[in-house]
């Protein structure tokens, strides 16, 4: 049934387009991108807090184009992107009194909520949150929550939106959508979800035990051949259109500070990684560990987003 | 400065209160004594941002920022930041249920004669690109930019308003042409050959054109998207240049039918991608009025061939109220009425597209031509930074 | 507004006070022997009674209840679906002919035999719910991303439950799980009391054990009918239900033949203090530093497990009421409540849980379940046994 609420568009629907014959094209959009960092190097981030006044805190997050998505920037020759890059825009409401009909709550209420721009993603999305949607919101409100502390806000409620204004691809475009079974790009979102909610709650001045940042790593298989004697690699930060096959992946969200982990999630066969000699560690642990650096990483970030928005803060004061 | 306005005000008593604070409390008496300073002070009337009455905020406009978009656009009119993704699928029409051999042929009609007349184009447009709702303008404030706005809820009273008010003038402004939209193809000579073979003398007309007429295979629609970020006052010109920003930036690949495949095919070659060729550069301008005592104008008693009279006098009087133009939130909290005018300027004449009032008396037929003259000199002022983005 | 429903989480957080809670979280985090309330070991699972193929009409179904009088239904059916290709992925016939071609074939060849996740739909339905709501969808996911992404066995189900699932090229099936909740009628959830925000921190995550092991058992009894076609062509079923396949390979428990791939389990853990809890029931779920929800199944190469995923759930604890030290206490010195209450923990006195894990927890944590002879073996162990009619 139409959504009587929104414009509609044609009632028997659209197809997204279909490009032909990219072998004989000369745009190289059929060639999979390389990744160019070291299995260690993260990805820049840009973030910056307080850019929506009218929220009590707000921060807008952005990872640096992969190397392929720069170059197809300044010099465009296929209008298929090879890869994208996370816009993320956050805004924190309240603390404010929970609504009359809510129950007594001795600790601040946190509502997360996550929704993709329709044109954030290869695929057009809706305008109603669909499940993964949801299902980030909840590992966000996770990650967040063991951070705040909520004590010091009873009755009261803190609302937060992350708006994904472009989001990561979950393969490389040209693979089949069963090449890689999972929605990795979503646990790059995750990450960049959680810094940047983070950074818009210290804006808005609710107290924290600890900035607390989210970081990816990955266990991939770049070799073609799909034999036994491929060794998955670990690497922080992918970006899955850079790969051929990503075996298991972690997103954390760590506070350094108390080196604690708030927010776990991790999938995918993470038993075939090939650690260095010696390295006693269950691969599974070396994949905690990997997201663990790349938070530390996304905090150096974060750290300097909030000093930013508190020199802000006290020269208006 | 602010604060001496406030200290100055008659009707306050000399509470040493901090003009932010004082501007909550009684915002009307705050933004009034900004607008009427005592006739001693030499301080010029000026709205409680600092700006003067028919001043914008600043503006600025980045386009093709975006990776998955057909084109996109960020515009920020002061704290108010509208970000618009153009998206383009496919319309098969096979996939139109009203969709017939005589509506293909009437748009080839229109097609043809397209040098002959301008006003069957524009017909022709409204036809398609109404009827067939190609382009499906969505404006999201659920995205956290204001306080009263709950994430996840469906649209606002205020979203499905400004959504319509989009769409209805992007149809009458006609602004995408429906040519750009259509994606046509040209059936070869050689089955019109068959077709001639086996039933000779029925098609005269192919005969006579020597081939088989081209038919419209898909059209393109534009799913335009706008997503409110942060919201400070006057969301529809924000969203109004995002789109305009947005669809300038779009480029739509080639596209033809594929007779094997039976679908339509894209190049991703970025030199065959057509730029949308829009119609003129309709800019629109807000205003919204600011009266000394709100509740006169229904308060008075209205005697029709006196009621000028009174408007005169007050005009000659001292004024009473002020129309301020790119109203910010806490203005826009302050007034009942709005205008919206929307103008293009074409060889130097200003055209005015669309014009609303609504929600108050104020403003009359002399204001409305001061506010078109207001616009146009907008336009001017966007059209730099559209050019520019 | 409908779907932002706010109301009590009184009704779902058990009415345990602080002193209760934390005489609980003592007695669970006692040094190498925690005391559970119900008597049972740290790793030991309450007891529950199994039964499978239930539900006549569907391919496979389960039903497992706790003692408690919570069960959950799991019914899967299997139906026949024509496979789509994507649009958007790059075509494989137009890759075969151009340039490396040996290569490319090999990778059809692969995609051929490789299902999609998306064949497999789960939906759970707990009292009280609405299906749109945080818990089912969390819960869902959860179990659906191990589901599909579990184990291969290069001689039994190459290409893990996905593969399972391709008929030919052509055609596959799909599978619906269907999960049901009930909960025993003193336990009040009504849909206008859940507070959404809090609904995952609410003790309800406990029945995800329950839930998990009845989808496991479920799939273990599923069986798809006998393809009689071959090839390509449109499939077509023996009709005979005795010679149908189980979609998991299975033989007599009494044969003793090893089937290396299994659908995994996911299991609860929880820390409480230096302890790593099993099947935490409401009560110790509440006082839980940490939950992780760990998703097994057996690896294809050697005995022992391997891990799928592991979730964190926001521990319940966050979100209880603290208690008041006497020291702080007015009604008891006559001392005034200082402004700032000491933040160092006083035995006995409870304190909501802050921060995270430290990673060593984690690890602890995983390796409980993995190790040998560890808690997940012995479930599998145990629901490989339930008898299958």
């Amino acid at each position: 049934m139409a959504d009587r609420r929104r414009v509609n568009g044609p009632p028997g629907g659209t197809r997204p387009p279909v490009f032909a014959s990219l072998q004989e094209s000369t745009t190289g959009a059929a060639q999979r991108a390389q990744r160019q960092r070291q299995p260690a190097e993260l990805r820049k981030i840009f973030l910056k807090t307080g850019l929506i006044p009218t929220a009590s805190g707000s921060s807008y997050l952005e990872f640096e184009p992969s190397a392929s998505l720069a170059a197809a920037r300044s010099n465009p020759k296929s209008l298929i992107p090879p890869s994208s890059a996370l816009k993320v825009a956050c805004t924190v409401h309240g603390p404010k009194p929970l609504p009359r009909s809510a129950a007594f709550s001795p600790n601040l209420v946190l509502t997360t909520h996550v929704k993709y721009a329709p044109f954030a993603a290869r695929k057009r999305r809706g305008h109603i949150r669909d499940a993964s949607e949801r299902d980030l919101g909840v590992h966000l409100e996770t990650a967040l929550r063991g951070a705040i502390i909520a004590e010091r806000w009873p009755k009261s409620g803190l609302d937060i939106t992350l708006t994904i204004i472009e989001a990561e691809d979950d393969r490389w475009w040209g693979d089949a959508p069963d090449s890689h079974d999972a929605s990795w790009g979503m646990m790059n979102v995750l990450a960049g979800c959680i810094t940047a909610a983070s950074a818009a709650i210290a804006d808005a001045h609710i107290d924290c035990l600890d900035l607390v940042s989210g970081g990816v790593a990955a266990l991939v298989s770049d070799d073609s051949s799909k034999s036994a004697s491929s060794v998955p690699r670990l690497m922080l930060d992918v970006d899955p259109a850079e790969h051929r096959s990503i075996l298991s992946a972690c997103v954390v969200a760590y506070m350094p500070a108390r080196d604690e982990i708030t927010e776990i999630w991790l999938k995918g066969d993470s038993s075939k990684a090939a650690l260095e000699k010696g390295d006693v560690r269950s691969s599974h642990e070396a994949l905690i560990d990997g997201a663990v650096d790349a938070a530390r990483g996304a905090n150096t970030v974060l750290s300097e987003a909030v000093t930013e928005s508190i020199a802000r803060s006290i020269a208006q004061a | 400065m602010a604060s001496s306005a406030a200290a100055s005000n008659p009707t306050i008593p000399s509470l040493n209160l901090p003009p932010s604070q004082f501007a909550r409390l009684q915002p009307h008496a705050y933004l009034l004594a900004h607008l009427s300073p005592p006739a001693a002070s030499d301080q010029p009337s000026v709205r409680a941002n600092g700006r003067a009455t028919s001043q914008f905020r600043v503006t600025s406009a980045n386009a093709g920022s975006l990776t998955h978009t057909n084109g996109s656009a960020v515009v920020r009119i002061g704290d108010t930041a509208a970000v618009c993704g153009v998206r383009a699928e496919l319309l098969h029409t096979e996939d139109i249920a009203s969709w017939s051999v005589s509506t293909a042929s009437e748009a080839e009609a229109g097609n043809t004669s397209q040098k002959g007349g301008s006003k069957t184009e524009d017909e022709e447009d409204r036809d398609h690109v109404q009827d067939l709702n190609l382009l499906v303008p969505n404006i999201s404030l659920s995205t956290g930019c204001a306080p009263g706005f709950t994430p996840g809820a469906p649209p606002s009273t205020l979203a499905q308003s400004l959504s319509h008010e989009i769409l209805s003038l992007l149809h009458t402004t006609r602004l995408v042409k429906a040519d750009d939209l259509r994606i046509w193809y040209q059936p070869p000579n050689l089955e019109s050959e068959e077709f001639r073979n086996a039933g000779e003398g029925m098609d005269v007309d192919s005969e006579q054109t020597g081939g088989p007429e081209p038919e419209i295979k898909a059209f393109w629609v534009l799913y335009i998207d706008i997503m409110i970020i942060s919201l400070a006052g006057n969301p529809f010109d924000a969203a109004w240049a995002s789109v305009l920003a947005a669809l300038r930036d779009t480029k739509l690949p080639k596209a033809w039918w594929d007779a094997d495949n039976e679908t339509v095919l894209c190049s991703d070659n970025i030199s065959d991608a057509q730029k949308l060729s829009l119609r003129g550069l309709p800019v629109s301008s807000s205003f919204c009025t600011f009266e000394a005592d709100a509740a006169a104008g229904w308060r008075s008693v209205v005697i029709p061939n006196a009621d000028e009279l009174k408007s005169q006098a007050q005009k000659q009087g001292s004024q009473q109220r002020w129309i301020l133009a790119d109203p910010d939130g806490y203005e826009e909290g302050l007034s009942q009425e709005r205008v919206c005018v929307v103008v293009d300027i074409e060889d130097g004449k200003t055209v005015i597209v669309k014009m609303e009032k609504h929600g108050g008396w104020a403003v009359d037929s002399d204001d409305l031509r001061q506010l078109v003259d207001v616009s146009a000199k907008r336009w001017h002022e966007m059209k730099r930074i559209l050019d520019q983005c | 507004m409908s779907n932002q429903r706010q109301a009590s989480s009184a009704s779902q957080v058990p009415h345990l006070s602080p002193a209760e809670l934390s005489y609980l979280y003592t007695s669970l985090s006692l040094p190498k022997n925690p005391i559970r309330p119900d008597g049972r070991s740290p790793t030991q699972f309450r007891p529950l009674s199994a039964e499978t193929t239930i539900l006549p009409g569907t391919n496979g179904s389960a039903r497992i209840g706790f003692a408690d009088g919570t069960q959950a239904i799991v019914g899967v059916k299997a139906e026949v679906e024509k496979t789509v290709l994507a649009a958007d992925t790059l075509d494989s016939r137009s890759l075969a002919q151009h340039g490396d071609a040996l290569n490319r074939e090999g990778e059809e060849g692969s995609a051929a035999v490789s299902g999609q996740g998306e064949w497999v739909q789960m939906s759970i339905e707990i009292p009280g719910y609405r299906d749109d709501d945080a818990l089912p969808i969390f819960l869902g996911e959860m179990m659906r991303e191990s589901l599909v992404g579990s184990v291969e066995h290069k001689d039994e189900m190459a290409g893990g439950l996905k593969a399972r699932l391709v008929i030919n090229k052509r055609w596959h099936w799909r599978l619906y799980i269907d999960v049901s909740l009930f909960l025993p009628l003193d336990l009040p959830v009504s849909a206008t009391d859940i507070m959404q925000v809090l609904l995952l921190s609410q003790p309800l995550s406990y029945p995800l054990p329950l839930l998990s092991l009845t989808t496991h058992l479920a799939l273990l009894s599923t069986k798809l009918p006998k393809l009689k076609s071959t090839g390509e062509e449109d499939p077509f079923f023996d009709d005979d239900w005795a010679a149908a396949e189980y979609l998991y390979p299975r033989s007599k428990p009494s044969s003793g033949a090893f089937h290396p791939v299994r659908p995994p389990v996911t299991l609860l853990v929880v820390s409480v203090g230096e302890n790593v809890i099993f099947d935490p029931n409401r009560e110790e779920i509440s006082v839980a530093d940490a939950v992780l929800a760990i998703s097994i199944t057996r690896s294809h190469d050697s005995e022992a497990l391997k891990l799928l995923s592991i979730r964190s759930i926001d521990p319940p604890s966050r979100l209880t009421q603290p208690g008041i030290p006497n020291s702080e206490n007015a009604s008891m010195l006559g001392a005034a409540p200082t402004e700032n209450p000491s933040q160092e923990e006083v035995t006995g006195v409870w304190r909501p849980r802050r921060g995270g894990i430290k990673r060593s927890v984690v690890a602890r944590m995983i390796k409980t379940v993995l190790g040998k002879g560890g808690v997940g073996e012995e479930v599998l162990e145990g629901l490989e046994g339930v008898e299958v009619q």
